[in-house]
């Protein structure tokens, strides 16, 4: 990636030299009475470069959950345009590059455009992912332990090439790449015998994705058909040597269990191909037709290997062991198919009919073998050989109309009604006994709409749904439930606008065993004023709200609780952005601002990140920046995971 | 005769519907009485009185209007949108051309999808929010802007900034803790939204044909797995994460894991009631995991494989 760097920082010295002879003059000189578009450089552009400070308190690792920038010279930014006079490979060339320099988040995107004859764009970024919140999965922490056992520090790195040919033509074929992969270690479980122990993990994975198609452009109708296909490789190994006594450190029947040694290797290997078709028609002036046809069929096979040893035992049989081996071999397979068809009737002026079909239908299904060996001193090694087979079937249906009425010009009524259905199967928990559990989907939902534009400077839209449900696949899911946005704009005088927006979601399931009550708001406000040119302030304030009441059985006791879910959160940002008093035609520019988070309810958190940013020109294409960051997180129930951060970043921009 | 007055009443109501809503407005002269042969100016005549508007729309992706005689339009862009604008030209009269701008939105993006209707961007605009609620093309696109940007933001920070100034509860979420790096701009909101519409709720991308968009960026946990966890097939990561942002770790929507599993597993079987039969999936048999004990506190410590499994059904390994 760094030499890609290299090389694209390298194209506009490479692309000087035809900015040193005459641009041609590629068009006939305009009449004298027609405008002349203003002349433009070849080469425009800024860097941004320059050194970041930060000094953490408080946790560190949450920090780096959460946070994560640190210190060193750093190039924030880097943006530039190149136009070909000639226009030999192309037209006209974009790049942009953001945070690199050992920041956690790196961008590139390049675009190059050849008019009528080809785009391509390219993207990349790198985006690191560090978590490790012993608030998540600290099992030992009341031993004085602090360790997360799902914890991460990894990369995942994204990269899309798309070349579109013809661009602007009737007939536009295309080709993609792309490439999704992850790498890095981390801290996770090693569940076996009645306890489970926290090893070293690594991790690697790569999927890439090969697509090309064609669109068919036409005056009435538009085809696009589209192939592709990806293929996975994933390699998952944890180590351990020594002694691990894991979670429970209790004896077990007299007996310590503990693991001494521990190879545990995933190897996955998949592949898919796919298949995307889409229309669009307009066959007469008031209808507009739409459909697609989606298909994928991804498929994975896995090789599983595991041998550990230490001190363990089988619950069922209270089978004292010494030792483990697992080999497992399975494949899967996942067909899913999409359709969908809709269309746009306009069979009066006033009146628009929006009518969409859908079924999205999947069934996996899997095979495989795990041969388990256990190696006991008292008895000879026993080894079970296990067939594996899996399953999921979704059948998923939805057909809604909506008709939208034009009042008047400034009043569009729209109410509407779908109705979903479907059903799904499922392996039940092995505990349950049970081969397979099944459920249903059946969904009435009414629809209903308001666009109101009173003046060009006053406008609200009032969105609702409201639905009544027979089957629901999930105790959580969506079942007789209201939801509602509305939001409304007034520009009040030429320097001040506001905004705000209200939206809510009240999902009940009255089922005895269920009692499922769910409640979510959310109030916005956003003010944006301008009193003069040299002053501009933007506040905005949220106000949201959830509640989540649900029952459930105690599982130690089997005693029937309520469990109560409740967060209240406030949010506010703002930004003042000042135009200091200038000097040689030169203007120094002053921000401050930031923005806070508090909540209260079932996680109480607080997270503050105020900031002061100041431009200063240097010259006119030369400015010194500097931004100042504070990053204050605490939680009440997690003291031990809050952190105090100032970051001081400085550096000099160069325009072009 | 009795039904007389009930079949006025509908004819004059038919009649209201077929009559355009805009024509209860005094209506521009050009939009009311078109002439017979419209005349056209061409767009170098535009430009010697919007010079500014000219200049800045010579990089702007639709001068290749003026150039392709594909749509009909060339040496017309401008009128490729504001109409025939010949009698314009003449009387200089702001009554005498269109302006989307004026529009109602429905009828300003119908102006926009005469050439854009009939492409694959639009597929899914039949079932977007974006659409049924008259957010209309010119909401994002800035018509005459300059440049092959000019059109919408590309910058992830500038995307960012437009879907934010009206979606300002949802860029609220993004202030919090754990959150997906859109304020630090590695991601934009068109990232996993498509602001034209999908063939998912929420207008949300998708990857592989119909795979959901988030396995674009996290291909390890697509699978197929041996063992799936069904929520995430039936409906989706939404399930359990707050994608947005959230106070909790990992973006959950519950503060601890074990109080979210619960919700679903919660070790009672479906009653008589409103769900009848079948009963909702993953809700029995009891546990008898001791949930007092900080060993269980939290069910991913042992049920690692939370989003699927290749080994185990019960998603320990």
């Amino acid at each position: 990636m760094k030499l890609l760097l290299a090389l694209l920082l390298s194209i506009p010295l490479l692309a000087q030299a035809p900015a040193a002879t005459p641009a041609p003059v590629t068009a006939p000189a305009p009449a004298a009475a027609t405008p002349t578009p203003p002349t433009e450089d070849w080469l425009t552009g800024s860097i941004d470069l320059g050194y970041r400070f930060s000094s953490v308190g408080g946790s560190n690792d949450d920090y780096r959950s959460v946070v994560n920038l640190g210190s060193g010279p750093r190039l924030f930014g880097l943006d530039f345009t190149i136009i070909d006079p000639k226009k030999r490979l192309f037209d006209r060339l974009d790049v942009r590059a953001y945070n690199w320099g050992g920041d956690p988040y790196n961008t590139v995107h390049v675009n190059a455009s050849k008019r009528g004859i080809y785009d391509f764009n390219f993207d990349y970024r790198d985006i690191a992912y560090f978590n490790f919140l012993p608030s998540f999965a600290d099992p030992l922490l009341g031993s004085g332990i602090v360790l997360d056992e799902n914890s991460y520090n990894t990369r995942r790195r994204m990269s899309d090439f798309q070349l579109d040919l013809l661009p602007g033509k009737r007939i536009m074929p295309y080709l993609a790449y792309g490439r999704d992969s992850g790498q890095g270690t981390g801290i996770t479980t090693f569940e076996t015998g009645n306890n489970e122990y926290p090893v070293s993990d690594s991790m690697f994975d790569k999927t890439d994705n090969y697509r090309a198609g064609v669109h068919l452009e036409f005056n009435r109708w538009h085809v696009t058909l589209e192939q592709g296909g990806t293929t996975l490789r994933e390699d998952q190994q944890a180590y351990m040597s020594g002694f691990n006594a894991g979670n429970n450190t209790a004896p077990f029947l007299g007996q310590q269990l503990d693991l001494t040694g521990l190879t545990q290797a995933y190897g996955i290997r998949g592949d898919s191909i796919y298949t995307k078709g889409l229309f669009t028609a307009s066959p007469v002036s008031w209808l507009d037709l739409y459909g697609q046809f989606l298909y994928s069929r991804p498929e994975t096979n896995v090789s599983y290997n595991q041998l550990d040893y230490g001190s363990f035992v089988v619950l069922s049989s209270l089978l004292f062991y010494t030792g483990e081996q697992a080999l497992e071999f399975a494949e899967t397979k996942e067909p899913h198919t999409t359709g969908s068809f809709g269309f746009e009737l306009r069979p009066l002026k006033r009146v628009r009919v929006i009518e969409s079909l859908m079924t999205d239908r999947l069934h996996t299904a899997a095979a495989g073998l795990l041969t388990d060996m256990i190696l006991s001193p008292a008895s000879v090694a026993q080894t079970t050989p296990l067939p594996l087979s899996g399953m999921l079937v979704m059948n998923y249906n939805q057909e809604q109309v909506d008709v939208l009425l034009d009042v008047t010009r400034k009043l569009m009524l729209r109410g509407g009604y779908r109705y979903v259905w479907g059903d799904a199967e499922a392996p039940a928990a092995l505990i349950a006994g049970v081969g397979l559990e099944s459920s249903e989907l059946r969904q009435n939902v009414g629809l209903a709409g308001v666009t109101f534009r009173v003046t060009r400077k006053l406008s609200a839209n009032l969105d609702f749904e409201g639905a009544s449900t027979s089957h629901a696949y999930f105790r959580t899911s969506l079942y007789n439930y209201q939801k509602m946005r509305a939001r409304a704009r007034y520009q009040v005088t030429s320097k001040l606008a506001l905004q705000a927006s209200f939206s809510l979601l009240d999902n009940q399931n009255p089922s005895p065993t269920i009692n499922y009550d769910f409640l979510s708001r959310q109030n916005s406000l956003s003010a944006t004023w301008t009193p003069g040119k040299r002053v501009s302030v933007l506040g905005e304030y949220t106000r949201s709200t959830l509640r989540s009441n649900i029952n459930y059985l105690e599982p130690e006791v089997l005693v029937p609780e309520l469990s109560l879910y409740r967060d209240d959160a406030h949010t506010a940002s703002g930004l003042v952005d000042l135009a200091l008093p200038g000097y040689s035609g030169l203007a120094p520019r002053l921000a401050f601002g930031g923005s806070l988070f508090i909540s209260s309810g079932s996680r109480p958190t607080s997270y503050y990140q105020p900031l002061a940013r100041l431009s200063v020109p240097l010259h006119k294409n030369l400015s010194w920046n500097s931004e100042y960051r504070f990053y204050g997180y605490a939680e009440a129930f997690y003291q031990y995971e809050g952190f105090r951060a100032h970051i001081l970043q400085t550096g000099i921009k160069l325009s072009r | 005769m009795s039904s007389s007055p009930q079949v006025v009443v509908a004819a004059v109501f038919l009649g209201w519907l077929c009559w355009p809503a805009g024509a209860q407005t005094p209506a521009p002269a050009g939009q009311a009485s078109p002439p017979a042969t419209p005349a056209y100016a061409g767009s170098e005549a535009c430009g010697t009185c919007h010079e500014d508007i000219y200049n800045a729309f010579q990089k702007n992706p639709h001068k290749l209007v003026d150039t392709q005689k594909r749509r009909g339009f060339d040496g017309k862009a401008c009128e490729s949108c504001h109409g025939p604008g010949g009698k314009h030209a003449e009387s200089a009269d702001k009554k005498d051309i269109l302006n989307p701008a004026n529009m109602p939105p429905a009828e300003a993006d119908r102006d926009c999808l005469k050439c854009h209707l009939n492409q694959p961007t639009h597929i899914g605009r039949i079932q977007s929010s974006h659409a049924k609620n008259e957010v209309s093309c010119t909401a994002c696109h800035a018509i005459h802007r300059n440049g092959p940007n000019g059109l919408v933001p590309r910058n992830m920070a500038a995307i960012n900034e437009q879907c934010a100034s009206c979606h300002t509860g949802v860029w609220a979420e993004f202030q919090r803790p754990y959150k997906h790096r859109l304020p630090e701009a590695a991601m934009s909101c068109v990232d996993c939204h498509n602001p034209h519409g999908s063939i998912l709720r929420a207008s949300r991308q998708t990857y592989a044909a119909n795979e959901p968009g988030c396995f674009r960026c996290h291909g390890n946990l697509r699978g197929p797995f041996t063992f799936e966890h069904a929520p995430i097939r039936l409906e989706g990561c939404g399930a359990c994460h707050e994608p947005h942002g959230s106070a909790n770790p990992r973006m959950l929507t519950r503060a601890e894991v074990r109080y979210m599993c619960l919700e679903c597993h919660a070790n009672l079987p479906t009653a008589p009631g409103p769900i009848k039969n079948p009963p909702a999936l993953g809700g029995v048999p009891p546990a008898f995991h001791d949930l007092f004990s900080p060993q269980f506190q939290n069910c991913t410590v042992c049920h690692m494989k939370i989003h699927g499994s290749y080994v185990s059904q019960d998603l320990l390994k």
